[in-house]
């Protein structure tokens, strides 16, 4: 041990002993891992770098504090948005991952082709790819009232049929059902191929013991499906607190405010307002909440295998 | 080492072809290219007329890109900020002239060749304007010299349209409207009066010639919110409470495209209209149930007495940071000549020649030209010259769908609205109270 | 008596799956008939579930006369170079991370970045990347977007790749390595082959989420030389007109690519899906 009369060659000289003391296969690790990994690291990082820079300047460059954060947060359109988009998300995500998984159950049990399997599944493929500005327009075709189909169909025109855009409640449901028209495939396709790879053993062992269908898929099949749907259903939660494309096409955001989620609002302060300290102090503030968010949650999430 | 040398291959390969997509921009020089950036729409249409004409006349090629009105103002907003030279000349609805003036991101038309010129209307002029010539100055601006920033490239001037067949007197007051509504309204197969109500934009400017007509206004000559005071409440109870109990099933979610296609097919008596929307399906003879039948006036009077128009012209500047100045002035010094004009107006142009628009040999095709031109004579109001006026109209829109939609009266709406647009003057500088 | 039951069974749920994919069919199937209509067509008072007069006339609108073939270019371009950008760096990440012995907490730390990532709203960070692109100055070129949807699609890229190649076992390359071969050789002619699958699947998910992509095309790009087909398609919804014919035809024209390369590696797109966590029988 080196008497260290000044501190910065202790601490180096431990660094470089503990470095060595590594396997070369672990330095192999962070050798490459490091340059690729930090680039991409500092690339993503920068956009948080210059969103906080900004919001914390003002228009002229001035450093002017929280001020931005204190005219974001005070803001009582942004609760409101804060609120219809967890409304939004509460619509939305059971119904899809209930869905998804309820339809691969029945898929699983009952559909014994592999024509109609594939059939199935190259449907299911179909909403994952269609642009988010044609999946608008169709459904803005669809619910219009007066010159939208559906309405048509249903037998109702004239005028007291119902305004699928134009009545809060209706307008929440409506573009609620375009996320769901267009991710419980998604559910239903990772949970369908789950369902494949539980074990036919212990499927059987459970029926020859006179299991019902329902207690085998909670004793036997659920177990093995759990890590998978928790992944799917915070991916689903990650994508649903994001959303802004279809919703900006159907609605815009009307009627009033009612479908103004959270990326809409932010999208209204930095973009029709051109309020850019603002909208900054709002995408910090988001991102600082969902690191926290996810810190918490990355507690169920099955990050190494067990 | 092999990953790093496959990196090493494709990663430059992909960025080589996909730079060699790109062309390069010119430097210097004579140009030989001018980048338009334009509203898609009805709005550019002679505009994409014009411009194989001006290749033909002057070897310029003219490159015309389109984004929609939201999207346009938004791209327009980015790239002066960026100070990016990418567009030669750039389309603006007029009330985005303000914010473009304040911030010094235009070019002054004088000193590049472009000067009045009587045969177009001086509105026209003075809406091209910054600071305003007339009405309330933003303070940060009144200092700063008079500048010719924008010049029409379409004049339009919102006016009226109603089912002369119906109702052969036209209505000269919004009273009259309203009668003439109740009188023919029947719901779900005639609608007495046709409401834009789409949130922002749209129901905004389907308002603000009732405000006015009414004596109502957004701010007073000092930038005081006016928006709450007792004209103005009235004006927006006539719009969500007297016009909405005549309109058609669903005005919160009818934009201007839905209001043609429901006067075209016959089912609404009247509503305000764009000259630049009359032929897309109105007097489209493809679509039309209702040729010939279908008379266009200026905006009726209110109870202030004076009818009221609004205009609503695009102008066409020329960015700073283009590297072309002289050359895009050279274009709209052609495209404001009176044979360019003619031609612009057989190719679904709107022109702002007072002589053009008053020639016989157009008023067949676009019966409302003789109109407009008196219309633009009167002169029309214009929305508040103010850089924040893309965030009030957001707010007052906001407000005018919600109440239109049940969520809240008119005197909300009034008062919420007036509330957040003082919020918002105070907070950019301006002396609101 | 059992096998009654069976048959009534199998009739109820024949017909849910039956409506469930009637209901998930329509809004595609009106897509189609919408751009096969006429414009006088869109202007009917009561719209038809059927064109009466079917045209493929928005569709040569779309691709010829309003020039958006050049846009469709530019798409397969970005996604074609985002896609192989995104294998490659996630190839990059994961490796280390799942062949090495990495300590399990810094694997936990770049698996759990990576998820973070996709928490992040696109629209508050637009700006941001806006500036940044503009003062490297890539503005409204295509290399933008291929770095912007790369970084993007890192997060699912990563999680997905993880998953195939935990699924090798170690003591494939162990045993190649103990033979004396390089660490690059065992990873070439090993390890790649094998994970091959999971490439495909990988590669197909992540552009189909490129193709798809709208914001950041819209914000970082200005002129035709660099957008791509999705901001086309959505200059087609305008105040004044109305050309839902035309805006559904791009809509088909779009679906119809990323379509037919999973139809063509369904099986592999499946195993990807699972993020490999399983594996399809």
């Amino acid at each position: 041990m080196t008497a260290a009369p000044v501190q910065p060659f202790a601490i180096a000289a431990r660094i470089r002993t503990a470095w060595i003391a590594r396997s070369r296969q672990e330095q192999l690790v962070y050798k490459l891992l490091l340059p690729v990994f930090g680039s991409v690291f500092v690339i993503a990082t920068i956009p948080f770098i210059l969103a906080t820079i900004q919001a914390v300047t003002s228009d002229s460059g001035e450093f002017i504090g929280f001020d931005n954060f204190a005219r974001a947060l005070s803001n009582p359109l942004l609760y409101e948005s804060l609120k219809q988009t967890g409304l939004y998300a509460a619509i939305a995500l059971p119904v899809e991952i209930l869905g998804g998984l309820g339809i691969a159950l029945l898929v699983h049990r009952t559909v014994r082709s592999n024509v109609a399997r594939a059939a199935i599944y190259i449907a299911a493929m179909i909403p994952i790819v269609i642009p988010q500005i044609a999946v608008g327009v169709v459904f803005r075709l669809v619910y219009a009232a007066d010159s939208g189909i559906l309405n048509v169909l249903l037998g109702q025109t004239g005028p007291n049929q119902p305004l699928w855009l134009s009545s809060p409640p209706l307008a929440m449901i409506a573009t609620a059902s375009v996320d769901i028209w267009q991710w419980t495939p998604f559910v239903y396709l990772v949970m369908f191929a789950g369902f494949q790879t539980v074990p036919s053993e212990s499927v059987e062992a459970a029926q020859v013991d006179g299991a019902t269908n329902w207690t085998q898929f909670r004793h036997i099949e659920l177990p093995y499906l759990r890590p998978l749907l928790l992944l799917v259903l915070f991916f689903r939660i990650a994508d649903v607190i994001r959303v802004f494309d279809h919703v900006y096409v159907l609605t815009g955001g009307g009627p009033g405010t009612t479908t103004q989620f959270l990326s809409l609002y932010i999208y209204r302060i930095g973009f029709k307002f051109s309020d850019l300290g603002q909208a900054s102090a709002l995408a910090v503030v988001v991102m600082v909440a969902m690191i926290l968010f996810y810190r918490i949650v990355s507690r169920f999430l099955p990050a190494d295998r067990a | 080492m092999k990953l790093r040398k496959w990196l090493a291959i494709i990663i430059p390969i992909a960025l080589v072809a996909s730079a060699c997509s790109s062309t390069s921009t010119s430097s210097g020089g004579t140009a030989t290219k001018l980048t338009i950036a334009a509203v898609q729409g009805v709005e550019d249409a002679g505009l994409k007329a014009l411009a194989p004409m001006y290749k033909a006349q002057k070897g310029v090629t003219i490159e015309i890109v389109e984004a929609p009105y939201d999207d346009l103002y938004s791209k327009l907003v980015n790239a002066f900020k960026a100070n990016d030279a990418t567009y030669d000349l750039i389309m603006m609805d007029d009330p985005w002239m303000p914010k473009f003036g304040t911030d010094g991101s235009l070019s002054d038309l004088g000193p590049l060749g472009i000067a009045t010129d009587p045969d177009v209307a001086q509105v026209v002029w003075d809406v091209g304007t910054w600071p305003p010539p007339r009405g309330p100055v933003p303070p940060s601006e009144t200092s700063k010299p008079k500048q010719l920033l924008g010049v029409t490239i379409v004049g339009n001037v919102e006016m009226f349209m109603y089912r002369s067949d119906l109702t052969p007197t036209a209505p000269a007051s919004y009273d009259d409207v309203l009668a003439n509504a109740k009188a023919q309204n029947k719901p779900g197969e005639l609608a007495g009066y046709i409401i834009r109500g789409k949130a922002t934009n749209p129901v905004v400017a389907d308002f603000l010639p009732i405000l006015w007509s009414q004596g109502g206004d957004v701010f007073d000559e000092n930038w005081n919110v006016v928006l709450d005071n007792d004209a103005s409440k009235a004006a927006i109870s006539f719009l969500v409470n007297d016009l909405k109990g005549v309109a058609q099933t669903d005005p919160g979610n009818t934009d201007a495209s839905d209001r043609d296609k429901i006067m075209a097919n016959g089912q609404g008596l009247q509503s305000s209209v764009w000259p630049g929307e009359i032929n897309t399906a109105v007097l489209d003879p493809a679509v039309t149930k209702v040729a010939g039948k279908v008379t266009f006036i200026p905006i009726p009077a209110g109870k202030s007495g004076k009818g009221v128009g609004m205009m609503g012209n695009w102008l066409l500047g020329v960015p700073k940071a283009s590297k072309n100045q002289q050359a895009a002035a050279d274009f709209i010094k052609w495209m404001l000549q009176k044979d360019t004009q003619m031609t612009y107006a057989q190719n679904n142009g709107i022109p702002s020649r007072t002589s053009v628009l008053k020639d016989a040999s157009l008023t067949t095709a676009n019966p409302y030209f003789p109109v407009l031109a008196d219309a633009l004579q009167a002169p029309p109001n214009w929305r508040p010259r103010t850089d924040q006026w893309n965030a009030v109209e957001t707010i007052i829109g906001t407000h005018l769908n919600k109440a239109l939609t049940g969520g809240e009266t008119a005197d909300q709406a009034a008062t919420g609205a007036a509330a957040e647009i003082r919020t918002l003057m105070k907070g950019a500088g301006y002396p609101t109270k | 008596m059992r096998r009654r039951s069976r048959g009534i069974t199998k009739i109820a749920t024949t017909l849910l799956l039956a409506g469930i994919a009637f209901l998930f069919a329509f809004p595609l199937f009106y897509l189609i008939a919408t751009s096969l209509k006429t414009k006088a067509d869109l202007f009917a008072p009561v719209p038809s579930l059927f064109p009466p007069a079917p045209t493929i006339d928005p569709y040569i609108s779309v691709l010829f006369t309003r020039g958006f073939g050049g846009l469709l270019v530019n798409s397969i371009i970005v996604g074609v170079s985002a896609t192989i950008l995104s294998i490659l760096l996630a190839f990059a990440i994961c490796y280390p991370i799942t062949r090495l012995p990495a300590s399990p907490r810094l694997r936990a730390f770049v698996l759990n970045w990576a998820l973070s990532l996709r928490f992040l709203p696109p629209v508050a960070v637009v700006i941001p990347y806006f500036a940044i692109v503009r003062a490297i100055g890539l503005y409204n070129q295509l290399p933008a977007l291929i770095l912007v949807y790369t970084i993007f699609n890192l997060p699912l890229a990563i999680w997905m790749l993880r998953g195939f190649l935990d699924e090798i076992p170690l003591e494939i390359e162990e045993a190649a390595l103990v033979d004396g071969a390089s660490r690059w050789y065992a990873f070439w002619t090993i390890l790649l082959p094998l994970s091959r699958t999971g490439i495909l699947a990988v590669a197909i998910i992540v552009f189909a989420f490129d193709w798809a992509e709208f914001l950041f095309a819209f914000i970082l790009t200005a002129t035709p030389q660099a957008m791509t087909f999705p901001v086309g398609v959505q200059g087609l919804v305008t105040q004044f007109e109305i050309i839902w014919n035309d805006m559904a035809a791009g809509g088909v024209i779009a679906i119809l690519i990323p379509l037919s390369l999973m139809i063509i590696a369904r099986r592999h797109v499946l195993t990807g899906l699972t993020f490999g966590v399983i594996r399809e029988k």
